[in-house]
């Protein structure tokens, strides 16, 4: 691995104060993973840069970033964990499974072009168990379906519409008194012109799983910016990196994120800044793609991109946020994703949805929901992915909600596998509120 | 009880033990006294540094020459407690290349192998060092543990017949006329009382010698010279690094396992017992090893020390570091007329086995018995503990067990080894054997720990509380040195865990007796 | 970002800052990395520790009665308490005659103490606040209105004042009638030591799930929380009782239900639970931090954990913001008010070069003595504490940072906590009343009252 890539180690701050241990979420529930305090600036004492890694258990590490928020000395434990996971895996070698698992960007179009068939083979059991015995795929996990039509394809149709006939609820188009940012007249409910020139534009990165997965995220991200007044655009994107990232890929993260910057920096300078409605994207590319990846004008793309509630929170300040709700009767749960905790913008979403009248929303009092991105797909990770997401389980049980809310699609799995409740990304629910 | 013995050696250091080993492997059995554990003296608290003799080419070649001839016998018979890191002689600006110059004529006369490097060549060794550097000198170098050399060392030599009494103290000399008949001892871990009958003495208490002649109405001229050091909390060089210019303060930093080591100072003390390290040295060691890497500015420190270096004097010399750092080896018959004692000083580690070897000559030629030498050819028996940086990790990460030490990565298998070994008088004994408690936070975790193994193996005596009082007491004389920055954190995380959770006072007032004064309060 | 109140610092006088200012109807950012003592040392509220306030050993303890109207089948931390069940005016004090006594003898002796500052009703009102977080089941309680001693994980016995119902059962200790249980495979906590140092019978339990393996204290924590593992055990136990009626544990009864853990305990063994602390990491303490965290997020306030401050911006004597670095951004926050309640050197409030003490965000000034040499003494133990303790911020009646002329140096920062001057909390034996006592009038002066 380059000198560059790795940062400066800075364990020596480290007080052995054992914070870290009392949040980690692997270390409670396998005596398999030492915690963090042994796992990062424990052994770090130890490696040294020209001597093979002997570090097993490093990549039992789930990348939660939990120990990183409660240590107040300072120590980058993940950071520090996932260099010396990449430096095990160069050595030891990547498995073709983890390829698979984290170069889904290459087969998602394909997947996505013949999804009755490839939703037929993720989900006949006997294609499981071969996929379980040889990739050592856990048979357990679903794995998630493909939808028909991308949604670049239906962001295609949807700037092709124009006036979006069928989109909203039909309402008179309602001229715009003054140029306004943004435009859209107090006290009624406007239809909009989306691509007036009076509207500002805003940029979105949608991510590779909202494209083929699940993409009404997509949908409703694009729809709620435009009730309130932007005009959405699809930079050139291609996937974060982050799968990558977490298997130690670094060479892999980087190639993604030297497609990705150029572009999205193009965008920021031609006065548009970006959104994200996954976390965990917008996490890899705000503070991931800079200091660890040490991509060219990374710090610029950082200062342009934000979540897509902070975004809409910031609205509130200066009075541009669409607040015409409508009364939703559910009792929702959110749970906040490690991404969104780790991008310290705060709980946005809890502070947006409770504006929305009748919409009974709770905090899911629990911290990681063990899925990892690709970690709860292994086999042999399999377990401890669900003993740690037991405990998420139990605390949505003592709420016992009718929906539950995420904003981050490994989270969503997760959830879904393991309480069978209808889970949403909430910037959907949001959109229901609006339309 | 009687012990009848050919040799009685006083000194349970590197050299006692040396000699006791060679002796034994000539078939000479001896008993060897030491008041307190192995190494207690200089031999436990010296920088670890396995010389190659670079120092002392250019201002004692004689010196230099013993130096590299040990260097190449220890390599040969105890490779485990030897960490083959080389050691490079960097010349900054300010040094000038003419020291260099000498330096290398020097070791060359007296066979150090040497490679000059680039600065280029050097820094991509060592990329820590100051890229300033104008080139460096590679020697022979290495780290050394001293103690696991000196637990070797009594190992081989009981093996062969020898025996020895740690925590066993002197009481009286058994004088006879123009010879010591022996000595009354007396053993503090058993309680037990000896007397030991010997025809020869041999005097190896290092900067003690002048207090045990004292017994004998014998004094030799000997300088102690402080010599301090600080521990950084990670390990900043891999290889030796000396500066390259006439020996001074803050000279060198030594590799040790998972730290680095800077020395050193040479300061002058009346009195053996009470030495500790000067915020004069601190500031003077730090700011002198960071010309040679920068990165000890902002470096951590875990612990300060020092020891004495025991120096004979024969003639009075005003800069300790003059005097030449060979041993001396004294017949007292000859200088005093007390016919069977020899006192050996001076000398270094390095030299231990040479000194002992000369040591045993002598006796041998006073016994009349013709018995050569075998220690330079006799491997040490060598322990099954890994030892390198990647054997440690590699056995945590296999070892499920529990960890004792998180910081040292020490399990409890270990400990438990320790323990089970041979009889241990206290907790600094256990402390000596494993690099529990050597790590980041010095103990703060593990010597708890530590004392739970010994109540689990029902080996606890006395007060643990008392003797874990103790021990962060002892603790604090080499954390107190360096407690500013993050070291000063650790501090408060520590005195909160065991004055504020654990509630451990100065009175420490037993909870079960009345409540004295407010209890437990204070 | 503006809000009325940002606090800096997520210790226990942050939480409780942020709590009183939220209870006021105030938008509250509170930001901080780490939990401050919680996660380390708070297993039980230390008001005051010292003389005369000892509970005498010769008080025979009931075995605590919950009162008869508490719904023992909520789940501590479910509903969060509704507004006014449990107000200052409703609430019988919890500093009964004799601490308070003993707390205005204090206060009168060390007119400087942050005590002093807040004032013995306050103290009250603060602790109130405090407890009200907790209803029972997992509620925190005075013994007679006194200190007590209580069972440390070096088998040593330490006074505190409002203790958790999971360590009730370690009163009065009785060395004849309590047997200690350990874990095999945890190592920061052994009963044979814990039952040596105070003379009582020790036992080491297998865990058979977890053969020759280490487990964490979380990891035994939320095993604890598993019905069958605690029958397990349970049963275990009951057999090798050898008549003790009360059964001490490590601090680790659970996580999120700790009553139910202990009650259930009881039931199956025959015999009282108690918790007992250990090494850091503090479980009971991770309740109150959780708890605190539930509560603050679920009223509005916005809840920052994992950033610290890097910068202040001073007009004046006002504060404008704050700016927290994320690596690569750098984001702004304003308010009306801070407080600054960033704890001493653990948590990075106070910091310490090789000559001086500062505090790194307001560069507020400290007195403190001359040189290093004198900051520590040459003991580690010693009947005084160490002069470095003594160094911190001092404060006017508003908690306002002032300076030697008692000048106020800001107008809208006030500081909590442990941070401030004239207090040794470690022997006093009052780290968490300072800290809530504190951070609860903090607020309350940021508010206006």
């Amino acid at each position: 691995m380059d000198k560059q890539i790795s940062p400066k180690n800075n364990s020596d701050v480290c007080i052995r104060c054992a914070t870290c241990m009392a949040v980690c979420p692997v270390s409670r529930v396998t005596p398999k993973f030492p915690g963090p305090k042994q796992a990062g600036p424990g052994t770090e004492r130890f490696r040294r840069p020209g001597e093979p890694s002997v570090d097993e258990w490093i990549d039992l590490c789930i990348g939660c970033h939990l120990c990183d928020m409660v240590c107040s000395s300072g120590v980058n434990i993940s950071e520090l964990n996932l260099i010396a996971k990449a430096k095990y895996l160069d050595q030891k070698g990547r498995p073709f499974r983890d390829w698979l698992l984290t170069h889904s960007y290459l087969y998602g179009r394909i997947g996505s072009l013949f999804s009755p068939f490839a939703n037929f083979l993720l989900r006949n059991s006997m294609v499981r168990w071969m996929v379980g015995a040889i990739l050592r795929i856990d048979r357990r996990r679903e794995l998630p379906g493909y939808e028909s039509s991308t949604f670049r394809q239906w962001f295609r149709k949807h700037q092709f519409r124009g006036n979006h006939q069928g989109t909203f609820h039909s309402r008179e188009k309602v001229e715009v008194d003054n140029p306004p940012s943004p435009p859209f007249r107090k006290g009624g409910m406007g239809g909009f012109e989306p691509h007036s020139k009076d509207r500002k534009k805003i940029a979105y990165f949608y991510g590779c799983y909202t494209n083929t997965n699940e993409v009404d995220v997509g949908k409703a991200t694009v729809q709620v910016l435009e009730a309130n007044g932007f005009e959405v655009a699809l930079p050139a994107q291609r996937c974060c990196g982050i799968p990558m990232l977490g298997n130690g890929d670094f060479k892999g993260a980087k190639k993604m994120a030297l497609y990705n910057v150029p572009s999205l920096l193009n965008t920021i300078r031609s006065g548009s800044d970006i959104l994200f409605s996954s976390t965990s994207c917008g996490h890899m590319i705000k503070h991931e793609y800079s200091h660890l990846l040490s991509i060219p004008n990374a710090e610029e793309v950082a200062e342009h991109i934000f979540d897509i509630f902070e975004f809409l929170r910031n609205l509130i300040e200066s009075n541009g946020l669409n607040a015409h709700f409508k009364e939703l009767s559910i009792k929702a749960a959110y749970f906040a994703p490690c991404h969104l905790r780790a991008l310290g913008i705060g709980l946005p979403v809890l502070e947006i949805l409770r504006l929305i009248p009748g919409l009974k929303i709770d905090n899911i009092e629990a911290d990681c929901c063990g899925m990892g991105g690709a970690f709860g797909f292994k086999k042999e990770k399999y377990e401890i992915s669900q003993e740690i997401g037991r405990d998420l389980a139990e605390a949505i049980d003592r709420l016992k909600p009718e929906i539950i809310l995420s904003d981050c699609e490994g989270c969503r799995m997760q959830i879904r596998h393991l309480t069978g409740l209808k889970v949403m990304h909430p910037i959907q629910i949001l959109r229901d509120a609006l339309l | 009880m009687k012990i009848k013995t050919e040799v009685l050696i006083i000194g349970g250091g590197a050299t006692g033990v040396g000699i006791s080993r060679d002796l034994a492997l000539r078939g000479i059995p001896s008993v060897l006294i030491e008041k307190k554990d192995f190494a207690s003296g200089a031999s436990g608290r010296n920088h670890g540094l396995f010389h190659s003799g670079g120092r002392y080419a250019v201002s004692d070649p004689e010196a230099a020459r013993e130096c590299i001839a040990e260097n190449r016998i220890l390599r040969k018979i105890a490779p485990h407690c030897i960490e083959e890191t080389d050691g490079l002689f960097v010349s900054l600006p300010e040094d000038g290349l003419n020291f260099r110059d000498k330096f290398l004529r020097a070791c060359e006369e007296v066979e150090i192998q040497t490679t000059l490097l680039t600065r280029d060549e050097t820094l991509e060794l060592e990329p820590e060092l100051n890229p300033n550097l104008l080139s460096a000198v590679k020697v022979p170098d290495g780290a050394i543990d001293p103690f696991a050399l000196v637990l070797e060392n009594a190992k081989d030599a009981e093996e062969h017949g020898a025996k020895i009494l740690l925590h066993t103290e002197i009481t009286s000399l058994i004088l006879d006329g123009d010879k010591v008949k022996g000595a009354k001892v007396k053993d503090f871990l058993q309680g037990e009382e000896y007397l030991i009958e010997a025809p020869y003495i041999v005097n190896a208490t290092g900067a003690w010698a002048n207090q045990f002649l004292k017994r004998v109405g014998l004094h030799i001229g000997m300088a102690l010279s402080k010599g301090s050091m600080l521990i950084t909390n990670q390990r900043l060089n891999h290889s030796v690094i000396n500066r390259c210019r006439p020996p001074s303060d803050g000279d060198i930093v030594v590799p040790n396992h998972t730290v680095s080591i800077l020395g050193t100072t040479s300061i002058r003390l009346e009195e053996v017992e009470k030495f500790e390290v000067t915020p004069h040295e601190v500031s003077l060691l730090i700011q002198e090893t960071s010309k040679m890497i920068p990165a000890i500015q902002e470096a951590r420190f875990i612990r300060a020390y020092a020891g004495i270096r025991p120096l004979f004097q024969s003639e009075e010399k005003g800069n300790d570091r003059a005097i030449s750092r060979g041993f001396v080896l004294i017949d007292h018959g000859k200088r005093d007329g007390i016919q069977n004692l020899i006192t050996i000083t001076g000398g270094k580690l390095m030299t231990h086995r040479l000194m002992a070897e000369k040591t045993s000559d002598l006796i041998c030629e006073k016994m009349g018995r013709d018995v050569p030498c075998s220690t330079h050819l006799k491997p040490l028996p060598g322990s099954n503990r890994p030892t390198s940086l990647k054997e440690r990790l590699e056995q945590f990460s296999t070892d499920q067990g529990e960890t004792l030490c998180d910081c040292e990565l020490i399990p409890r298998k270990e400990i438990e080894e320790v323990l089970g070994g041979e009889k241990l008088k206290d907790l600094q004994d256990i402390l000596h054997r494993t690099r529990l408690a050597k790590g980041t936070c010095q103990g703060g975790f593990c010597v708890y720990r530590l004392f739970g193994v010994l109540h689990d193996l029902r080996m606890a005596e006395g007060d643990s509380n008392k003797i874990l009082k103790g021990f962060l007491e002892e603790r604090w004389k080499g954390i107190r040195p360096i407690l500013w920055g993050i070291a000063l954190k650790e501090e408060e995380l520590i005195e909160s865990i065991y004055k504020g959770i654990f509630n451990l006072t100065p009175t420490h007032p037993s909870p079960l007796e009345g409540e004295g004064e407010g209890g437990g309060a204070r | 970002m503006h809000y009325d109140l940002i606090v800096i610092g997520m210790g226990l006088s942050g939480l409780m800052a942020a709590k009183t200012a939220a209870e006021a109807g105030q938008k509250v950012l509170i930001v901080g990395k780490g939990m401050g003592s919680l996660s380390l040392f708070s297993n039980s509220i230390d008001v005051i520790g010292l003389p005369p306030l000892m509970e005498p050993k010769t008080i025979k303890m009931e075995p605590h009665k919950q009162a008869p109207d508490v719904d023992t089948k909520v789940r501590w931390g479910k509903h969060p308490v509704p507004e006014g069940q449990f107000t200052h005016g409703q609430v019988s004090g919890p500093l009964g005659t004799g601490m308070k006594d003993g707390l205005s003898q204090w206060i009168k002796d060390h007119p400087e103490h942050p005590y002093a500052k807040v004032g013995l009703i306050k103290i009250e009102e603060a602790l109130s606040s405090f407890l009200s977080l907790f209803p029972p089941p997992y509620s925190f309680q005075a013994i007679d209105n006194m200190n007590c001693l209580l069972p440390t994980g070096a088998g040593t016995l330490r006074p505190t004042y409002l203790i958790p119902t999971t360590m009730v059962g370690g009163i009065s200790f009785d060395e004849e009638h309590t047997l200690i249980v350990g874990f095999k495979g945890f190592k920061d906590f052994y009963a044979h030591y814990v039952a040596d140092q105070l003379k009582c019978r020790g036992i080491t339990l297998s865990l058979p799930d977890v053969p020759n393996q280490e487990i964490t204290a979380t990891a035994l924590a939320r095993l604890m929380e598993k019905k069958s593992f605690r029958e397990n055990i349970g049963r275990e136990i009951k057999k090798q009782l050898q008549g003790e009626t009360r059964v001490g544990f490590s601090a680790l009864l659970g996580m999120h239900n700790p009553f139910q853990v202990k009650e259930d305990l009881e039931e199956i063994v025959g015999a009282k639970v108690f918790e007992i602390p250990i090494l850091p990491p503090s479980i009971p303490g991770m309740r109150i931090f959780n708890r605190f965290k539930e509560w603050l997020i679920q009223k509005g306030v916005t809840f920052l954990l994992g950033y610290s401050v890097s910068k202040a911006t001073l007009k004046g004597k006002r504060c404008e913001r704050i700016e927290v670095f994320h690596p690569p951004v750098t984001t702004s926050y304003s308010a009306d008010r801070y407080i600054l309640a960033t704890g001493r050197f653990m948590g990075g409030g106070l910091k310490a070069d090789m000559e001086k003490v500062f505090e790194p965000i307001f560069n507020l000034p400290l007195s403190q003595p001359p040189s290093r040499e004198g900051w520590f003494r040459n003991s580690f133990f010693s009947d005084l504490p160490h002069p470095i303790h003594q160094v911190g911020i001092l404060i006017d009646s508003s908690f306002r940072p002032v300076d030697e002329r008692e000048e106020p140096i800001l107008e809208n920062v006030r500081v909590a906590g442990s941070i401030l001057a004239h207090h040794h909390y470690i022997d006093e034996k009052s780290r968490e009343g300072i800290e809530i006592a504190t951070g609860y009038m903090a607020a309350k002066r940021a508010s206006g009252s």
